[in-house]
């Protein structure tokens, strides 16, 4: 298992410089050139040129590349071109409220999603199939934020239940009620792909050979259910979740704008708009760094939960 | 002799093709389908409304007037006015051409590249490992995120959504291509052909594409929908179509800031977004049922 896991590291690695190197990219590409801007418009060009120099503008654009790697490294994100402040302080105050928000849909979206595939199964071609079908599909197709909009006017507005702007600190300090609603929204888009996934995971788990001697063994329909078939259909499941995170990434950009959630994605908007390049570059990678991770994890779950991958 | 027989039409005969209907077949089967039947019925007519939208549209889609402005949906203008008094019905209809043709560029282009790049990591081994390496990077990019990117680069417009759907479609549809194609590869006419000296363009485009393009086809139909809500969402994000533009994804964030007073400005669009996409899905399963059934999950 060990070994596995390395492997899957090693092989992570492209992908990371990929990332970075895109990043770094997005720094050179940009219209303006920052030391113009963080000059000022009426600096001198012997200003502009120091502060070229001072940050390494006038080298070479590989050698450039690799100062950047290692300034990433060292966790030097470069500053705020707006605030001014360090990229990497905004990002760690920002990452938290992200995870929450992606951690908080899920914890709504996969037992819900579970469920509800499991029950349909079970209950394959009745009535109550064809409407958590129905419902899987419509969530599928549904935008994001037409879900935010939806709860935003109801449960936020005009029942006055829940906060719908902002968040009012940690869980543990007051912050549930807040986060409720943008965890809600962006867990709705999951719950369709996995009741969907399990359903199909789970009818072709049930007509197995290891189910039948099961339920010939005696035991109880609930334990042949949870403890047979759900276990093994959970393998393609965990996959697609874990796929499912690039689709969650992408929603909580859209979730935290509607909710003005503190999040990395709202920087991240935030910062396009305001041409703050250095944050903008630093947010996008953080996303990118964190969807590698999440897939990192999915794949090391698989090993678990799967024995046979070890082998193969 | 032999080579006549080899490139003679019959050559491409996958174990698809006889499970593949003729085309009055295929309709007819899905005509039988009344989802897939309502499905299409709206799609078309969406398509339609789309493509002709400058006589469909009972109002100028841009022409403002304050003193009509956040009506509610009425006899005289069927989905309401927005805040600058547009008929919303107008916008809506303009929206979802901007939002279909975004969607169907990226489809298209994404489809032809990724295809492109399955099919020769099938065709040449040597390529495999670099090109699906390639693949899994472009993975690593969620496409919202290179929609960001590109928005930072270039500033937000049609360009950055267009990138963020293209570079969304690629890896995807390059595992399926690829998928498809090492499966053709197996086959005894591509070893026929090679065998009788068909020339390797010959070989990809006639033997391995031909046969490859319909599980291509499926899979695009079955992205189209996903495809085009991440474009309304990039949209939304503003990173897309800048005012006055319509586009669907960025009417339903104009809309938000009149949410409590007329909600109907942020719905309506949010609402036809759903209902292509619910129609593109729906129409896709049955498409994928019909025509590949390999590809259910």
């Amino acid at each position: 298992m060990g070994r596995q896991i390395l492997h899957r590291l090693l092989i992570s690695i492209p992908a990371l410089v990929g990332v970075l190197f895109l990043c770094f990219c997005l720094l050179q590409v940009v219209p303006a050139d920052p030391a113009m801007i963080i000059a000022g418009p009426e600096a001198k060009a012997e200003t502009i040129a120091a502060i070229r120099l001072e940050l390494g503008l006038d080298r070479p654009i590989p050698l450039q590349f690799i100062d950047y790697i290692g300034r990433v490294l060292q966790g030097d994100l470069g500053r705020s071109i707006i605030s001014n402040k360090m990229v990497s302080e905004e990002l760690t105050h920002t990452i938290g409220p992200t995870v929450e928000l992606m951690l908080g849909a899920m914890v709504m979206a996969v037992p819900c999603g579970l469920a509800l595939g499991t029950l349909a199964a079970v209950k394959r071609g009745s009535v109550v199939d064809r409407i958590i079908m129905a419902f899987s599909v419509a969530g599928v197709s549904m935008p994001v934020f037409f879900i935010g909009l939806i709860l935003i006017q109801y449960v936020g507005f005009k029942w006055a239940l829940l906060p719908f702007t902002g968040r009012t600190g940690p869980i543990w300090d007051g912050g549930l009620p807040s986060l409720i609603l943008p965890a809600l929204t962006l867990g709705s888009v999951l719950i369709g792909p996995i009741a969907r996934l399990t359903r199909t995971a789970v009818l072709e788990v049930l007509g197995a050979d290891f189910v039948r001697t099961a339920r010939a063994k005696g035991l109880r329909e609930t334990v042949v259910i949870v403890h047979h078939a759900l276990r093994n259909a959970l393998i393609p499941v965990v996959t697609l979740i874990g796929l499912q995170a690039a689709f969650l990434l992408g929603g909580a950009v859209v979730t935290e704008t509607m909710f003005a959630w503190p999040g990395v994605g709202r920087l991240a908007v935030g910062a396009i708009v305001s041409s703050d390049f250095p944050t903008a570059q630093g947010a996008i990678m953080i996303l990118a760094v964190a969807f590698l991770m999440i897939n990192l994890i999915v794949d090391v779950l698989y090993v678990y939960l799967d024995p046979r991958v070890q082998r193969g | 002799m032999t080579v006549q027989t080899v490139d003679s039409p019959s050559a491409p005969t996958v174990p698809t093709e006889s499970a593949l209907p003729g085309r009055a077949g295929l309709l007819r089967r899905l005509a039988r389908d009344k989802v897939a039947f309502a499905a299409s019925v709206v799609l078309s007519a969406t398509v339609l409304a789309a493509i002709f939208a400058p006589w469909v549209a009972p109002y100028d889609p841009y022409y403002t007037d304050l003193a009509k402005a956040m009506q509610p949906p009425s006899a005289e203008h069927w989905f309401g006015t927005d805040n600058t008094g547009r008929d919303i019905l107008s916008r809506v209809i303009f929206g979802a051409r901007n939002t279909l043709l975004l969607g169907l560029i990226g489809v298209i282009l994404g489809g032809v590249l990724g295809g492109a790049l399955g099919i020769l990591a099938a065709f040449y081994r040597r390529l495999d490992g670099w090109i699906m390496r390639l693949v899994d990077i472009m993975l690593a990019f969620p496409a919202i995120l290179i929609g960001l990117a590109v928005a930072a680069i270039f500033g937000a417009g049609l360009t950055a959504v267009i990138v963020a759907l293209v570079v969304a479609t690629i890896p995807d549809v390059a595992r399926v291509a690829r998928g498809a194609a090492v499966g053709v590869m197996g086959q005894e006419f591509m070893e026929a052909g090679r065998a009788v000296g068909v020339s390797d363009t010959t070989l990809i485009w006639r033997y391995l594409t031909l046969n490859c393009i319909s599980t291509i086809f499926v899979f695009l139909t079955l992205r189209f929908g996903q495809i085009i809500l991440i474009g309304s969402a990039l949209g939304f994000l503003g990173m897309g179509a800048q005012p006055p533009t319509a586009e669907l994804g960025m009417m339903a964030a104009q809309g938000r800031d009149f949410l409590f007073m007329a909600p109907h400005i942020a719905t309506i669009p949010s609402l036809a977004i759903f209902i292509i996409v619910l129609a593109a899905n729906l129409l896709g399963d049955a498409l994928r049922d019909v025509l590949d059934p390999r590809l259910q999950q």
